[in-house]
């Protein structure tokens, strides 16, 4: 079955005017821009952008929308990795980016409501004096109401978790211009199906986001890094499984194999070992950040580590940590005019030293370029394929490998996304996934959005 | 005359279901019962029992996370965790005191039940709640299709997800025959700080500051003298004061650090004193199973509000509703016990905790007043409609529990 949404004419687009004025384009490089994400998946630009300043615009744009039937697509910074803004059957993309205040610092309460533009940088400079922070930190500077529909997450959900532990309430327009709330401030809802978290990773296809909750956290009092250099990657694997294993409560455990380091030493201009090398982080008071790093450095003695170096002075720790943030672009210096397709598959921590050599032998057979970088806390890790796009034999190869590397992580009991999602690039990938389940989330689509005209093609296709 | 069938297998529930949603016969979903209780009655000429799917599926200590069936005890969950040093971070409680009246009877809790209703205890604001560690599940929808969600991956971003969806779903949505939960190794040594005769007021600050230092406090409650005088614990009880609780958790020397940090930080509230651990681990047991409210018939109601403001919605309802009260989660959480009163007085404590934007759980009342008053916060009509299509989704018939959670629905 294909619920085909309708097209944008021009009585809908004035209609849009009658809303927002001038805060509309259907230039294309402004909808070109619009329907564009970081990859490679094909560019399917909308009919119309529009920029509202309210939640209150947007029902009114919605409820147009679904009397004609024509589709809304969210768009925050487009950083997404699955073509989940891909404009698919046209229609009305709604660009948060205005929408990008912080309404309410509750400090004694620890959270914070903001609107759907805000990204995660410019709030934790808002609550640079307040003691306070947001943890989650996917690559991108993202706004917070993309990380709350695609259910994001970053370095450190070891410790706090990621988009779905983090959304106290949403402020959501669904499908029929309608506004909800979808929790009180109260931290704890026991007041009706969890509602919240059913949008949270719904990447668009509910509702519109126009304002989200978030719980916040205190500044720690300590916080250290160490980078430990490993003989082999199963060591280093076998490390941060330990670490976890034993309840070490670290902020942060990621893994770079000896190809990535190459490429950070080149970028960022550092001489670290090229040997798989894991970065940690550690939070908590003076004693307990100590005590942690300690438990850590004995740990990966046991594996053979080589040095564990520790980096307290913030400077060093921040150059350490913006090496990894910027790991991807230093990625495609390494093979200048490539562009990066990154791999997203999540074991079990129990698989994943099985699962990362497996798939090293893989890349290196396949003759890829493909740095690997990992979540290793959470059993997630990127392989960064390399490639020319216009290539189509080395486009093949590399789906190819994408292909084996999911069949492998389900045949460990994995998934296909850890934190990517779904979009329209790994629908195939849910239905091998979760068969039946599809069907259950066909029917709350249906549910929920009977005209099919919330991000239409991505997560189920109706 | 309730006729119960009662499935052994996941097929089984499959065939059970498949027969109600065809006939249209509603069924009354149940474990063990332990929480019947909570929420509202269902009143349906067939129950399916669930008890006869039993037993933990997989559990090796080294993969963090157990698969279990859904009417395997948590009395034999725990201990096979104890075994390995292992826990469940949420802290289930045990209600059986709770709606046994006080007595001390095995609850015969399940994890099903425990995920169904999501029910967490204080270690919720540090390790969040129990939908938190629910990774995955088997299930039968009212629909009469199996599916499965989720797995044994702690992250993962497959579309909607359907565990959050039927954590806290009371069983109406879905009978889940098969659930994976994340477990914890257990902390080593355990301490609690207590803080002598601070008000109300102040106990909230105290708890904010505690909460907000770097000490990974992983509980903080305070308990006025009414519901201290009922602890087992002497410390407390014969405080003759209020007690204050936070708790720190780890390794021995961390917390005895953290402990002085703690006792440093909050002298200025009170007299300090310090629980080792198996007194912390009484007291936070009564806490959990909200045993200090338990005896008698009294009205229970679960208020949930911003943290910082427990201290004032007690405050505003003190005069009006008496009880007793005590406060977990930083005082997010106000437990509270009174006499019987028309519709439960539950217009009056609803206006006072919305007016802090919070919501009210009526916890424990008769059959009959639960019918009347409504368990859960009632939602705005937006909402309201939403949770509909939700539930018509997943169970179009209405076969599941239909209205244990809301009238109607």
């Amino acid at each position: 079955m294909t619920v085909a949404c309708k097209r944008v004419n021009d009585n809908l687009i004035e209609a849009l005017r009658g809303i927002v004025g001038d805060r509309l384009s259907t230039a294309v490089a402004v909808r070109d821009q619009h329907g564009r994400d970081e990859t490679y998946h094909t560019p399917h630009p909308p009919d119309v952008v529009v920029f509202p300043d309210t939640t209150d615009e947007i029902s009114r744009i919605v409820t147009l929308c679904a009397q004609r039937e024509v589709a809304v697509i969210p768009f925050g910074t487009g950083t997404s990795l699955e073509g989940h803004i891909a404009a698919l059957q046209g229609g009305v993309c709604i660009d948060l980016n205005r929408m990008n205040g912080v309404i309410r610092v509750n400090a004694e309460d620890m959270d914070v409501v903001v609107q759907a533009g805000v990204t995660r940088k410019q709030l934790n400079e808002h609550l640079r004096d307040t003691g306070l922070f947001f943890p989650v930190d996917p690559g991108a500077d993202a706004s917070l109401g993309g990380m709350a529909a695609t259910r994001a997450s970053g370095t450190n959900t070891v410790r706090y978790g990621t988009m779905r532990e983090n959304v106290l309430a949403l402020t959501v327009v669904l499908a029929d211009g309608r506004v909800i709330q979808t929790s009180r401030r109260a931290r704890k809802s026991a007041a009706g199906y969890d509602l919240t978290r059913l949008f949270v990773g719904s990447e668009g296809t509910l509702g519109v986001i126009t304002e989200v909750t978030l719980r916040l956290y205190g500044i720690p009092e300590a916080i250290s890094a160490a980078i430990c250099t490993f003989p082999d990657l199963e060591s280093a694997v076998d490390t941060a499984i330990r670490t976890i294993q034993t309840g070490v409560p670290v902020a942060r455990i990621e893994l770079l194999d000896e190809v990535q380091m190459e490429a950070i030493n080149k970028y960022s201009n550092l001489a670290y070992p090229v040997q798989p090398t894991l970065l940690f982080e550690f939070h908590g008071n003076n004693a307990g950040v100590v005590e942690q790093a300690e438990t850590v450095e004995a740990i990966a003695a046991e594996f053979g580590a080589a040095a564990f170096q520790w980096e307290t002075k913030t400077e060093d720790r921040n150059r350490l940590w913006q090496a990894r943030h910027d790991a991807y672009y230093a990625c495609l210096a390494l093979r200048p005019g490539c562009k990066g397709f990154s791999t997203d598959v999540c074991v079990p921590i129990s698989r994943l030293a099985e699962c990362i050599n497996e798939t090293r032998l893989d890349i290196n057979e396949t003759g890829l370029v493909a740095p690997i970088v990992g979540h290793v806390g959470d059993g997630n890790f990127h392989v960064i394929v390399l490639m020319d796009f216009d290539d189509a034999a080395e486009v093949a190869r590399a789906k190819a490998f994408n292909e084996r590397l999911v069949a492998r992580a389900l045949a460990m009991d994995g998934t296909c996304t850890g934190e990517h999602g779904v979009g329209h690039g790994k629908i195939e990938f849910l239905t091998a996934e979760h068969g039946d389940a599809i069907s259950v989330m066909r029917a709350l689509k249906m549910a929920l959005d009977p005209f099919n005209i919330m991000n239409p093609g991505k997560i189920v296709s109706l | 005359m309730t006729e119960t069938l009662k499935p052994d297998t996941a097929d089984q529930v499959l065939d059970a279901i498949k027969w109600a949603a065809g006939e249209g016969m509603p069924l009354a979903v149940r474990g063990q019962g332990s929480k019947e209780g909570f929420g509202r009655v269902v009143d349906v000429p067939h129950c399916l029992d669930l008890t006869g799917l039993s037993g933990i599926k997989a559990y090796e200590p080294s993969e963090l996370f157990m698969t279990a069936m859904a009417a395997t005890p948590m009395a034999e969950i725990e201990a096979a965790l104890r075994q390995n040093n292992q826990h469940m971070a949420f802290e289930p409680p045990d209600l059986g005191r709770l709606y046994g009246g006080g007595n001390a009877k095995e609850s015969g809790a399940t994890i099903g039940g425990a995920i169904a209703c999501n029910l967490a205890g204080p270690r919720r604001i540090q390790a969040g709640a129990a939908r938190d560690h629910f990774l995955g599940f088997n299930a039968v929808s009212g629909r009469g299709e199996v599916f499965k969600s989720g797995g044994t991956v702690v992250k993962n971003v497959t579309g909607f997800d359907l565990s959050k969806l039927l954590a806290g779903s009371f069983g109406t949505l879905a009978v889940m025959t098969e659930l994976t939960f994340k477990v914890m190794p257990a902390a080593e040594k355990t301490r609690t700080v207590l803080v002598l005769g601070a008000d109300d007021s102040n106990a909230m600050k105290a708890m904010a500051a505690a909460l907000g230092s770097s000490n990974e406090v992983s509980a903080a409650a305070h308990l006025p003298i009414a519901a201290a005088a009922f602890s087992n614990v002497s410390y407390v009880s014969g405080a003759g004061k209020s007690v204050t609780a936070v708790r720190v958790e780890g390794p021995g020397p961390s917390v005895e650090h953290r402990c002085r940090a703690l006792a440093e930080l909050l002298k200025g509230y009170g007299a300090i004193e310090e629980l080792h651990s198996e007194n912390s681990g009484t007291l936070w047991r009564e806490i959990r199973d909200v045993r200090l409210l338990a005896d008698g018939d009294n009205l229970i109601w679960r208020l949930s509000v911003p943290p910082a403001n427990g201290g004032d919605v007690v405050a505003r309802l003190g005069a009006e509703i008496g009880g007793r009260v005590f406060y977990d989660w930083g005082g997010g959480l106000v437990w509270l016990s009174m006499g019987a009163r028309p519709h439960a007085g539950h217009e009056i404590i609803r206006a006072a905790v919305a007016a802090h934007g919070g919501h009210a759980t009526l916890f424990r009342a008769a059959a009959d007043v639960r019918a009347q008053v409504p368990v859960f916060e009632p939602q705005s009509d937006a909402l309201r409609d939403l949770s509909v299509r939700v539930k018509q989704a997943f169970d179009p018939k209405s076969v599941l529990n239909p209205g244990r959670m809301v009238e109607g629905v």
